[in-house]
């Protein structure tokens, strides 16, 4: 990936991804922790991307998935005091919303990637749990676009 | 007579997404059980032994967490 095209905020978009879902205590950084780290910036929150209410909409769309293979343990309370270690890999979504997002600056002729451009390509997917979350939390992925 | 067994979801999408956070959920309910195992006193060996996966395979998903919270004190 062409860090080096990244601004300031792009790469802040990153390295938020990662702080996400290691507060989450997630194994991966998944395009859902990019979106989290997104919605915390006050830019996006004026678009109506907040970050509380999305990961709000997170927790809900992984209860209702267990609940479809009929499992309820949303209140199951797993104490660990030894999160996953910081330097956390970037997965397949993040990758593809990174990869998408270039794809979108390069279209348009920027020469760099700023953090409108990373939320476009988290947007630009049709499956996985951004969808699914942002469904939940009311957000049209197709209009929030058209803004960016 | 009796209710219909249960069934994985009819939409792809969901029935996929069940997927992901039963690994999810896996990946929560295995932090929580090895720590607990080795702040009992538990080995790597007999961790690995008891989830059924190599010394290595343990020892590197979970000894740097582990380590940095003061909770295991190195390879054993």
């Amino acid at each position: 990936m062409a860090f080096e095209r990244f601004t300031s905020d792009a790469r802040a978009a990153v390295v938020g991804a990662r702080e996400q879902a290691h507060t989450l205590g997630h194994h991966t950084v998944e395009s859902e922790h990019l979106l989290l780290a997104l919605a915390s910036r006050p830019e996006f929150d004026a678009l109506g991307l907040h970050h509380d209410e999305l990961a709000n909409a997170l927790a809900q769309e992984e209860e209702r998935s267990l609940a479809a293979v009929g499992l309820a343990v949303g209140e199951l309370e797993l104490a660990v005091a030894a999160r996953a270690p910081r330097k956390l890999q970037f997965a397949t979504s993040a990758k593809l919303a990174l990869q998408r997002a270039l794809a979108i600056a390069l279209a348009r002729g920027d020469r760099r990637l700023d953090a409108g451009h990373v939320l476009l390509g988290v947007l630009a997917a049709q499956h996985g749990r951004v969808p699914r979350v942002l469904r939940i939390a009311g957000i049209d992925a197709e209009e929030l676009r058209t803004q960016l | 007579m009796f209710a219909a067994p249960p069934t994985i979801p009819d939409d792809p999408a969901d029935a996929l997404a069940a997927v992901g956070a039963l690994r999810r959920l896996s990946d929560r309910v295995e932090d929580a059980a090895v720590e607990r195992a080795v702040l009992d006193g538990w080995s790597w060996v007999e961790v690995a032994e008891a989830l059924g996966v190599t010394r290595q395979a343990v020892h590197k998903k979970h000894a740097r967490r582990l380590h940095a919270a003061g909770i295991s004190k190195g390879a054993r």
